[in-house]
């Protein structure tokens, strides 16, 4: 069942890309949405089937493809990956739906979009970490290509850039995975949460190390960031919403799955220092998006500051601030997925993206008055206004967070402070007061004419602020999906510390604590025990009780 | 005898003059500004009828009522018309308001003096005392605030300068409609030659003002003080909507404590011909008001033209002031034409130099103005 979310993708590719006779442009693009949709209705049939209440892997796929080397394809689902994956099909589809209708070599622009699609649904997926470190590397080439064909004016410098970027990336996480299966004598990379027990912390810090490092390049954290500007100014308006709602997430991602699920020992001890760095990260976004003059490159440093929280968060490992990351993975997929389409089509109509020219396009008459609306409720949705997803994850994550690193989690909430502060200088600058776009040629300041928004540019971001709205206004629909699994997962890392610590008891499978029997606990500072309590803010759904 | 020869003008917007000079309007003489010109003026014209209907039922039927809850209906008041007028379903009068009290603000030629007369002030006083009699607050009011009603006498007396002139205003528009109908007009001047006849035709019409309180008629501005059409209300008008205006603009705000606005009036130049209209389509600001009135007549033939621009319906209140602009320089350069001191044709270099500077005069005016934009 799982292998169909990688598969039809790469049957569209093989299509789109192999097809004997000349495809029309049109067709190209129709095809590619019905993979994408295909895809999309397969996500939605999952997660209907799913059990909220199983903790464990779901669909299990497994089967053996190069035993000598450890290899197989093992697929499964959970919590964790299930929203991750319905937010990559549907944010491919809303790509592929705001592609521009005429772009240039169609069949292979499409072919790459869903490509990527497959690599990401296969990542997240993967149940084997040389399998995830293949679909992780897949992903890459496409969307170099789509940068370095379809960018901007200096779209070789930004994908040869984020190409270097991120193949050290995967280097250094196979080079732990090569580690961590070599020293703990296992003869097969299948994820396996008590891999790490057998190894002396020393070790364990190596290889965390290198993991941190390689997915602190892909989340992107500073100071491993300075791709991300680049990348995005220079992608096309999908690309774009596909790398900040999508592709970094395989990053944070890959921090909980194998950073935290896989090294819990040396996770606990580093936890200060992550949290630190997570607060290192937030403010220097933050106040780096300050001075940013190119809306773009705002948004993009909004999203290094906002990725940090769901370091803090990692950081915390707390059953609730857990819940808080996978909510602001997909709450950020959303927010800034819906910012970089705005952008885009205030691009499309003006011809620029720059705060200091830019004015007065909430005109109602010429300007882009429903872009200009939306824009404001995706900013309000990033600053963390109350009633839409972007509040439910932040609080989730500061909630959960507060009470083990107090400190770097106030300093966080310094960073949502100064959200508003630079969105708000967004919407003034650009939105606000007399409008006014680049003089074109000749043209006279008073004869300001913007070509009308059509509606297929308005849908994609309508249908995602309804989404914002709707997951701000009912966050147990998510929550059910999702908090058995990340609930334990922070049971599991504290089980394997408790076994570590039983020097030399061996837990199996089996020693998986039924989250009915035990709720989650976590100790804390004072000796205290932090419950994850959701019912505070989150109604639960009746299936989980 | 010695011959002169006339410097050309060195004003920076000296090719301006030399059209006028010859014959030429401020508006380029092109068959599609004739089109939107005439256009926008017939359903000027429609809507100017109505705000004048109104503006004289308000002077004459609403006298120095202090609450005229229903000064926008004309005397017809009913139910469905209330809801219409609720369902914003009417003619935005508040228009008309503005510009009358763009008038009475900036003031000029005879009116504005004949409103500070002692003969105006006993007028006032007697037919304010036939009004307040018997009412025992208003009465008293008056005592202690003795300046506030005679203000309100001179508000008045603007309603119905205004509406005459609208009167004679919109039959100019709707005749100039009519013609180009009938092909008779096909030029930009022939526009102006039109604005101009109907303005000097009109040029001597008495200006007066009388109302009736309990059965008794008192004369306010009777036709013994003089006042006639153009250069008490017509020049006045120009001076007051066109040029300066008052500076409420919409998403341009003035702070006046800041001095961004000028404490001498004659120099503001908040104006229709100075009006940017891209800030049309926010709520409640004056130029959108009459905009989406003039949207409802607008002929055929212009809404044809205004749907095959870029935006087509979505900027249609801003395509239309557009073209207003455009017709009100041709209103301008029709009484700009008409004032001149001397015949355009005059061969004495003295009257040449004098209308030169005349020119000038005007054109000093025009260089913050519009007058480029609608060059396009």
């Amino acid at each position: 069942m799982l292998s169909a979310l990688i598969w039809i993708p790469i049957l569209g590719v093989a299509l789109l890309g192999f097809w004997p006779s000349p495809i029309a442009d049109n067709r190209t693009r129709r095809l590619a949405l019905i993979v994408a949709g295909v895809a999309l209705l397969w996500t939605i049939i999952l997660a209907s089937r799913f059990s909220a209440a199983n903790v464990g892997p779901q669909f299990l796929e497994n089967l053996p493809w190069i035993e000598p080397l450890g290899l197989s394809y093992k697929l499964s689902l959970d919590g964790l990956s299930l929203p991750l994956v319905a937010i990559n099909s549907l944010l491919t589809w809303i790509a592929i739906y705001s592609s521009d209708e005429s772009i240039h070599r169609p069949r292979l622009y499409y072919a790459l979009i869903l490509l990527i699609n497959a690599g990401v649904a296969g990542a997240f997926l993967a149940q084997n970490l040389l399998l995830f470190f293949l679909f992780y590397e897949l992903e890459l080439i496409p969307l170099y290509l789509l940068i370095a064909i379809w960018g901007g004016p200096r779209r070789g410098y930004a994908a040869t850039k984020f190409l270097i970027y991120t193949a050290v990336s995967g280097i250094l996480i196979l080079a732990a995975f090569l580690g961590l299966t070599g020293l703990s004598g296992s003869s097969s990379f299948n994820y396996n949460p008590l891999l790490t027990q057998a190894l002396p912390l020393g070790q364990q810090f190596l290889l965390l190390g290198a993991l941190l490092v390689g997915f602190g390049i892909k989340i992107p954290l500073v100071p491993f960031h300075t791709w991300l500007p680049d990348a995005h100014v220079e992608a096309s308006t999908p690309v774009s919403v596909l790398l900040a709602g999508v592709l970094l997430k395989l990053g944070t991602y890959g921090l909980l799955r194998f950073g935290l699920g896989l090294f819990p020992e040396a996770w606990a001890i580093w936890a200060p220092w992550l949290a630190s760095w997570a607060v290192v990260s937030v403010l220097y976004g933050a106040f780096t998006a300050i001075a940013q003059k190119d809306m773009k490159q705002m948004v993009a440093y909004s999203s290094i500051a906002h990725m940090g929280y769901v370091l803090l968060a990692c950081a915390a490992a707390t059953p609730l601030s857990i819940l808080g990351t996978v909510f602001q993975m997909i709450s950020h997929g959303l927010i800034s997925a819906l910012l970089f389409l705005l952008v885009g089509v205030v691009y499309k109509k003006t011809g620029s993206r720059d705060l200091n020219v830019l004015r007065g396009l909430l005109n109602t008459e010429r300007g882009l008055p429903l872009i200009g609306s939306l824009m404001v409720l995706g900013v309000m949705a990033s600053a963390g206004i109350p009633g839409m997803v972007g509040f439910i994850s932040e609080f989730l994550v500061f909630r959960g967070s507060f009470p083990v690193f107090p400190t770097q989690t106030l300093l966080c909430m310094v960073g949502t402070g100064l959200t508003s502060v630079y969105f708000l200088l967004l919407v003034n600058n650009t939105f606000f007061g007399r409008l006014t776009v680049p003089s074109q040629g000749t043209q006279r300041l008073g004869d300001v004419n913007l070509p009308p928004v059509q509606w297929v540019e308005r849908t994609p971001a309508i249908a995602l602020t309804i989404l914002i709205f709707v997951l701000g206004l009912q966050p147990g629909w998510m929550v059910r999906w999702t908090e058995t699994t990340t609930t334990a997962l922070v049971v599991n890392s504290t089980v394997a510390q408790v076994s570590t610590a039983a020097n030399g008891f061996k837990a199996d499978s089996a020693m998986r604590v039924p989250i009915k029997a035990a709720p989650a606990t976590r100790p804390l500072p004072n000796g205290e025990t932090l419950r994850s309590d959701l019912s505070v803010i989150v109604p639960r759904s009746g299936s989980n009780d | 005898m010695i011959k002169t020869t006339l410097r050309s003008s060195t004003h920076p917007l000296a090719a301006y003059i030399e059209q006028l000079k010859t014959g030429g309007g401020l508006v380029p003489d092109r068959p599609e500004n004739v089109l939107e010109v005439v256009g926008i003026l017939k359903s000027y014209g429609v809507v100017l009828e109505a705000y004048y209907k109104n503006l004289l039922y308000i002077a004459e039927h609403q006298f120095l009522e202090l609450f005229p809850f229903f000064k926008y209906f004309n005397g017809e008041v009913s139910p469905a018309k209330l809801l219409r007028h609720w369902w914003h379903d009417r003619i935005n009068f508040e228009y008309a308001e503005y510009c009358m009290k763009a008038m009475f603000w900036h003031g000029g030629g005879g009116l504005d003096a004949y409103l500070d007369s002692p003969e105006f002030r006993t007028r006032a006083q007697s037919v304010i005392q036939a009004k307040v009699q018997g009412n025992w607050l208003i009465s008293g009011l008056n005592q202690l605030f003795p300046e506030f009603l005679p203000e309100q006498v001179r508000q008045f007396t603007y309603y119905s300068a205004l509406g005459q002139f609208w009167r004679v205003m919109s039959e100019i528009f709707l005749t100039l409609s009519d013609h180009y109908d009938q092909g008779k007009i096909e030029s930009i001047p022939q526009v102006v030659a039109h604005i101009q006849a109907g303005l000097v035709a009109a040029a001597t019409l008495p200006i007066t003002y009388a109302v009736t309180v309990r059965g008794q008629v008192y004369d306010i501005i009777p036709e013994s003080v003089g006042l006639t059409f153009l250069p008490d209300t017509a020049v006045p008008y120009v001076e007051a909507v066109f040029f300066r205006g008052t500076p409420f603009l919409g998403t341009v705000s003035y702070n006046a404590q800041a001095n961004q606005i000028s404490p001498d009036p004659s120099r503001f130049n908040y104006g229709a011909l100075y009006a940017d209209p891209l800030p049309i389509g926010g709520a409640g600001i004056p130029p959108t008001l009459l905009m989406q009135d003039m949207r409802h007549f607008l002929p055929e033939y212009l809404h044809q033209v205004y749907r095959q621009n870029l935006r087509g319906e979505d900027d249609l209140r801003v395509q239309i002031c557009q073209s207003f602009q455009k017709s009100m320089f041709c209103v301008t350069t029709a009484a700009i034409l008409g004032l001149a001191p001397y015949p355009l044709d005059t061969a004495d270099p003295e009257q040449q130099q004098a209308n030169q500077s005349y020119f000038e005069q005007w054109m000093d005016r025009f260089l913050s103005s519009r007058l480029e934009d609608v060059q396009a």
